[in-house]
C-alpha cells in the first residue's frame, strides 16, 4: 500500500527497520566478496549478491513485522533503547497537540508541585527526627488537672520525687524559661551592649538526658553542678551573632543579667532545645544556665514553674511511663492527700512524647491538608486521563496503523505510558519549581507551624516527587492505554476513527466514570475548605472581651541587676508610665500581665473568707493578672461595676481586687460583689482583699479558651518582673512605634523590650493557624472545582461532537435548538448530580477528621453542605452550557452532506 | 559447474539453522554458507526466506541474538541456540527421522 496517504511517515517507522537493514546490508556486502573473489566485477557481484537475496524490501518488511509482532523477547537493554523511539514518538506525538500537552502538563505541575509542597512541611514537621540521638525515648511529664487545665508545670519538690529511683526512666532534667538581659552594667565594650535573649534555667543534664554534645567545651559539670546557676552554654546562633564565632569563648566570663558568668559550651548548629514550642517554653533557646531543680526539694509544691523532660529505658514505651507515673501519683497522693486526693480535683501526672508536644497541635491541620491535596492529586490525574482518552479517539487511527504494521500490545501500551510519563515528567519538574516557590511563600506567611522554618527540598522530598510522577503517570495513562490496547486494525481503520459508535461510547461513559469521581472528589475538598472557612468567621467575629485595636503593646523585663526590688520596679513603672505618656498622641499609658491575646497564662487558688468547700470538691480556682490603672480601658474590657485601680492602690494602702462577672456570679450571686472580701491565697499582703470592680469576663487564649473566673491584682500592690506596656493611641500608632525606643532610652538607655504589637495584631496572630488553613484549603478546593469543571466541559464537547448527525437530524426535522441545549446540560448536571450526591456522603464521613479544627460550626454542618452542593450544580450548569450552545451551531446540512 | 540445487522441502529450513546453530554461534551469512558448503552446494539456501525465518524463530525464543563487531568492522547480529532452541531441534530430528524413515519404506515397497 505504498500509495496510500494513511500510511504513516518513514520517520515513524518501528525501531527495528535500521536494525534489519544493518543486518540485510552485511549479508549483500559478504556476499559480495565473495562473489569477486570468484572473479566476478565488483558491479556484477553485487547486483548477484542481490539477485541472490530477491526482493530485499520485502525481506526487510517481513523481518520487522514480525519484530513488532510483540512476542519480542528482549532484554532490558533492547527494551531501553527501543523505548528511546517511544519518547521521541510521544515528543512528537504531544508536539502534534501542544494544547493538550500545555493543558495536560500545567495540570500535572500545579498538583505535583502542590503535593511537593505539602509533603515537605509534612515530612519537616512531622516526620523529621528531632536532631537528639535520644528523640525516640524523650517524653515530657506535667501535672495535669483535667479539661481545665490538661497540662501544668510541675514544682521543685515533685521534681525531685521523680528523680528518685525511677524504673521506666533513666535520666530526668528540669528546665524552665527566665528571660534575662545579656551583657549591660560594665566597663564597655562590644559584649556590653545589652541584649534581651532567652535563656533557660535547667538541670546540669539536659544534655545529657537529650543525647547532644557541645560542639565546643565540655558542656555543663554533671556532678555538683553549680547551684548559683554561674555556668552557661550558648547555641550556635548567638555565638556566631554575638561573638563573632570567637573559638576562644569557652572559659570566657560574659554578663548575663548583670551577673558574671562563665561560658562553658557552645552547641552545634540547629539545637536550640526546645526548638519548638513546648507547653509554656515558647521560644528556641539564645543559652542555657545550669542550675540543681532538687534544691528547691523542701520547697512549696505549689510552685509549679518547671517542664520536665524524661529519657526512658532503652526498649521502653510510653506505656511504660504511664505506669511509672501511675506509680508516683499513688506516692505523691499518699504523702500529701490534701494537695492531691480528691475526685473533684482531677490531679494526675501525664507523659507525652516530646515530638507528639511539639507537633501535636498542628498535626490534625496538616493531615487534613495533606489529604486534601492528595485528593486534588487524583483529580488531576483524572482530569488528564479523561483528556487523554479524548485526545485517544482521535489517535485511534494512528494506532491502528501501528498494531496493522504488527505492533503488539505491549509495545502499544508502552506507546501511551511513555507519553503520560513525559507529561508526568514536564509537570512534575514545572511541580517542583512551584514547590519551591510555595514554601518559600509559606514561610514567609509564618502561619506559626513549629519546625516550619527548618524545612527544606531533601532527599526524601525528591524521591518522594519522582514517586509522585511515576504515580500520576499511571494513573493518568493507565485507562487511556487499555483502551488503545484493544484497538483492533480493522474495526479502528474501517470506521476510520471519528464516526465509530461503539467504541466511542464506552470512551464517553468512562470519561463521564471519570468526572463523576473528578466531582465526587472536588466535592469533598470544597466542604472542607467551606467548614473552615465558616469556622474562621465565626472566630473572628467572637467576642473576647478583649477590644483597643489600635492600642501598642510591648514586653518589658527590667534586669534583676538594675532593679533588684518591687520598690525599683515600681519606679521604673511609674517613669515609664510618665515619659511615654508624654509622647504625642498617646492618650494613656498602662501595664497588665499576662498580656491577653499573648498566649500566656497564670491560674491558681484563692479562697472567699466563710465559704466551706466541702470535702473532695475543688477550691475555688482563678486566671490572675495584675495591671495598672487605665488598662481595662487601654485593652476596652468593659468595666461593669465599681471602679478602676488608681495610683493611690499601691503598697502599704489596703489591698484590693477588680474580678470578672463570672466570679462575681458564682460566689455573691443576686448582690453586689462590690465590697466583698476575697482571700487571695497570700499574693497580697495582708492576703485579704476588698472587691473594688467587677469588668467583663475575657477569653485570655483567645474565643477556643473558654476561661476560669478572673482576679485582676493592682500591680502596685503584686509587682512583676515581666509585665506588657499598653499605649493608648489616638489616631495612627506607627508614629507612636518609632518614637517608642527613644522615649524608653530616656528613662534606662538600653532597657530591652520585646514583642511589640497593636492589639489588632495580637488578635490577627491568634487566628493565623486557621487563617492559614481555611486559605490553603481553600486554594486546594479552588483547583478541585476548576478541574472537575473542566473535566465535565471536556466530556460535553465531545459528546456533542459525537452526535453531531443526530444533533443535527433533529434540527433538520424541526427540532429545536433550546430542546438540543437543554438535552446537554440536563447530561452535564445528571453526571454532577452524581458526583455531587457521593461527595457529600464522602464528605459527611471524612469531615470528622476536621471536627478538632472547627470552632463554632460542626463537621456536618448542613447549611454548608448545601451551599457546595449548590455551588457545584451551579457551576456544573455554567460549564454544559459552553457545549451545548455549540450543539445548537450545528448545520444540519453540513453533517448530512458529510 | 554445480549440478542444479535441490529446493528445500516445508519446514526445513528452521531445522537446518537449529543444526547449524547448534555448532556454535553464527551470523546469517555464515548459516547459509554453512548449510551450502556442508551438502557441497547440493542445498541452496533461499536466502530471501532466511532472514525472516531467523527473526521468526528469536521470536519464539528458540534463538537469541545480539551485535557484535564484524570482520569487516561494522556491527553484525550473532545468533545463538537458545535451551529452548535446542530442545526444539531435538524434537524436530526425531520427527525426521521418522519422517524419512516412513517415506524410505513406502519407496522401497514391493
Amino acid at each position: 500500500m505504498p500509495d496510500d496517504p494513511r500510511r504513516p511517515r518513514p520517520s515513524t517507522l518501528p525501531p527495528a527497520g535500521g536494525d534489519v537493514d544493518a543486518e540485510l546490508e552485511f549479508h549483500l556486502e559478504m556476499q559480495t566478496r565473495r562473489f569477486v573473489a570468484q572473479g566476478l566485477s565488483p558491479d556484477a557481484a553485487r547486483r548477484q549478491a542481490r539477485e541472490r537475496l530477491g526482493d530485499v524490501a520485502r525481506v526487510r518488511e517481513a523481518c520487522a513485522a514480525i519484530d513488532l509482532s510483540g512476542e519480542a523477547p528482549m532484554t532490558a537493554r533492547a527494551w531501553l533503547a527501543g523505548w528511546r523511539y517511544d519518547v521521541r514518538d510521544a515528543w512528537r506525538a504531544l508536539r502534534r497537540a501542544p494544547l493538550h500537552a500545555f493543558a495536560c502538563a500545567a495540570t500535572l505541575a500545579v498538583a505535583i508541585g502542590a503535593t511537593a509542597a505539602m509533603f515537605t512541611v509534612f515530612n519537616a514537621v512531622l516526620l523529621a527526627r528531632l536532631p537528639y540521638r535520644h528523640a525516640d525515648r524523650l517524653v515530657m511529664v506535667w501535672n495535669s488537672y483535667g479539661a481545665s487545665l490538661p497540662q501544668a508545670a510541675v514544682s521543685a519538690p515533685e521534681f525531685a520525687d521523680l528523680l528518685d529511683a525511677p524504673r521506666a526512666f533513666d535520666a530526668l532534667a528540669a528546665i524552665t524559661v527566665q528571660p534575662v538581659g545579656l551583657g549591660g552594667a560594665c566597663g564597655g565594650g562590644a559584649d556590653c551592649a545589652p541584649e534581651r535573649v532567652t535563656s533557660y534555667v535547667a538541670s546540669a543534664g539536659l544534655f545529657d538526658v537529650l543525647g547532644v554534645a557541645p560542639a565546643l567545651g565540655a558542656g555543663f559539670h554533671e556532678r555538683g553542678a553549680p547551684a548559683e546557676g554561674t555556668e552557661v552554654v550558648l547555641t550556635d546562633a548567638l555565638w556566631r551573632r554575638r561573638y563573632g564565632s570567637d573559638p576562644a569563648i569557652v572559659g570566657r566570663a560574659v554578663r548575663l543579667d548583670g551577673r558574671v558568668v562563665t561560658v562553658v559550651g557552645v552547641m552545634p548548629p540547629g539545637i536550640r532545645f526546645p526548638d519548638a514550642p513546648l507547653g509554656f517554653l515558647r521560644e528556641p533557646a539564645d543559652l542555657w544556665v545550669a542550675y540543681d531543680w532538687t534544691l528547691g526539694r523542701s520547697g512549696s509544691r505549689g510552685d509549679q514553674n518547671l517542664a520536665v523532660v524524661a529519657r526512658l529505658r532503652e526498649g521502653l514505651g510510653i506505656a511504660d511511663a504511664r505506669a511509672e507515673l501511675d506509680r508516683r501519683e499513688a506516692q505523691f497522693t499518699a504523702a500529701f492527700p490534701g494537695r492531691y486526693a480528691g475526685e473533684a480535683r482531677q490531679w494526675s501526672l501525664m507523659a507525652v512524647p516530646v515530638l507528639e508536644q511539639m507537633v501535636g497541635d498542628v498535626r490534625t491541620a496538616l493531615v487534613v491538608l495533606f489529604g486534601a491535596v492528595g485528593l486534588v492529586l487524583l483529580i488531576a490525574c483524572a482530569n488528564v486521563a479523561n483528556l487523554s482518552l479524548a485526545r485517544a479517539a482521535s489517535r485511534r487511527r494512528d494506532i491502528a496503523v501501528r498494531a496493522a504494521l504488527g505492533a503488539g500490545r505491549a509495545r502499544l501500551v508502552r506507546q501511551v505510558f511513555t507519553e503520560a510519563l513525559l507529561l508526568a515528567s514536564a509537570g512534575g519538574v514545572a511541580g517542583f519549581g512551584l514547590a519551591t516557590a510555595g514554601l518559600a511563600a509559606l514561610k514567609a506567611l509564618d502561619p506559626g507551624i513549629p519546625r516550619l522554618a527548618a524545612a527544606s527540598i531533601d532527599l526524601r522530598v525528591l524521591l518522594f516527587g519522582l514517586a509522585l510522577v511515576a504515580g500520576t503517570a499511571v494513573l493518568a495513562g493507565l485507562l487511556p492505554a487499555w483502551r488503545l490496547s484493544g484497538t483492533t486494525p480493522r474495526g479502528a481503520l474501517q470506521d476510520g476513527g471519528a464516526r465509530g459508535s461503539g467504541h466511542s461510547a464506552i470512551a464517553t461513559t468512562l470519561r463521564r466514570g471519570l468526572v463523576v469521581v473528578e466531582v465526587t472528589l472536588a466535592v469533598v475538598v470544597l466542604v472542607g475548605a467551606g467548614l473552615l472557612m465558616r469556622s474562621l468567621s465565626a472566630l473572628t467575629a467572637a467576642p473576647t472581651g478583649v477590644d483597643g485595636r489600635e492600642t501598642v503593646t510591648f514586653q518589658v523585663t527590667p534586669p534583676s541587676s538594675s532593679y533588684e526590688n518591687g520598690e525599683r520596679l515600681r519606679e521604673l513603672h511609674t517613669r515609664l508610665v510618665e515619659r511615654l505618656g508624654a509622647l504625642p498622641g498617646v492618650r494613656g499609658v498602662s501595664a497588665i500581665s499576662p498580656m491577653p491575646l499573648a498566649g500566656g497564662g497564670w491560674s491558681g487558688s484563692f479562697f472567699i473568707p466563710g465559704l466551706e468547700v466541702p470535702e473532695g470538691q475543688p477550691e475555688p480556682h482563678a486566671e490572675f493578672s495584675a495591671v495598672l490603672p487605665g488598662a481595662f480601658q487601654a485593652l476596652g474590657i468593659s468595666m461593669l461595676e465599681g471602679r478602676d485601680f488608681t495610683a493611690f492602690d499601691t503598697t502599704g494602702a489596703p489591698g484590693v481586687v477588680v474580678v470578672d462577672q463570672r466570679l462575681a456570679d458564682k460566689y455573691w450571686p443576686g448582690r453586689s460583689a462590690i465590697g466583698q472580701r476575697l482571700d487571695t491565697d497570700g499574693r497580697l499582703d495582708p492576703s485579704e482583699a476588698t472587691v473594688i470592680g467587677v469588668v467583663r469576663h475575657i477569653h485570655r487564649a483567645g474565643p477556643r479558651d473558654d476561661g476560669e473566673p478572673q482576679i485582676y491584682l493592682p500591680l502596685r500592690q503584686y509587682t512583676l518582673r515581666t509585665v506588657y506596656f499598653t499605649l493608648g493611641v489616638d489616631g495612627d500608632p506607627a508614629p507612636v512605634r518609632t518614637s517608642l525606643r527613644a522615649a524608653i532610652d530616656d528613662v534606662d538607655a538600653g532597657l530591652p523590650i520585646t514583642d511589640v504589637r497593636t492589639m489588632a495584631e495580637r488578635r490577627g496572630r491568634l487566628f493565623s493557624p486557621d487563617r492559614f488553613n481555611a486559605f490553603v484549603l481553600s486554594l486546594f478546593a479552588g483547583v478541585a472545582l476548576l478541574l472537575a469543571v473542566v473535566g465535565l466541559s471536556a466530556v460535553l464537547a465531545s459528546l456533542v461532537t459525537e452526535r453531531r448527525r443526530e444533533i443535527g437530524i433533529r434540527l433538520a426535522l424541526g427540532g429545536r435548538p433550546a430542546g438540543v441545549v437543554r438535552r446537554v446540560i440536563g447530561e452535564g448536571l445528571a453526571t454532577a448530580m452524581v458526583g455531587i450526591a457521593i461527595g457529600l456522603g464522602a464528605a459527611m464521613v471524612l469531615s470528622r477528621g476536621l471536627a478538632g479544627l472547627l470552632f463554632g460550626v460542626t463537621a456536618t454542618d448542613a447549611g454548608t453542605y448545601l451551599a457546595i452542593g449548590l455551588l457545584l450544580l451551579g457551576t456544573a450548569a455554567v460549564a454544559s452550557w459552553i457545549p451545548a450552545r455549540r450543539a445548537t451551531r450545528v448545520n444540519p446540512v453540513e453533517v448530512l452532506q458529510a | 559447474m554445480p549440478p542444479t540445487p535441490l529446493s528445500l522441502p516445508q519446514g526445513t529450513l528452521d531445522l537446518l539453522i537449529l543444526r547449524t546453530l547448534a555448532a556454535g554461534a553464527s551470523h546469517g551469512y555464515a548459516i547459509a554458507r554453512t548449510i551450502e558448503e556442508t551438502t557441497d552446494d547440493a542445498l541452496r539456501i533461499e536466502e530471501g526466506s532466511l532472514y525472516p525465518a531467523l527473526h521468526r524463530m528469536q521470536q519464539r525464543r528458540w534463538i537469541s541474538a545480539e551485535w557484535r563487531q564484524s570482520e569487516l568492522g561494522k556491527k553484525v547480529k550473532i545468533y545463538a541456540l537458545t535451551t529452548r532452541g535446542r530442545a526444539e531441534l531435538r524434537a524436530r530430528v526425531d520427527d525426521w527421522g521418522q519422517l524419512t524413515d516412513a517415506v524410505g519404506k513406502v519407496l522401497r515397497m514391493g
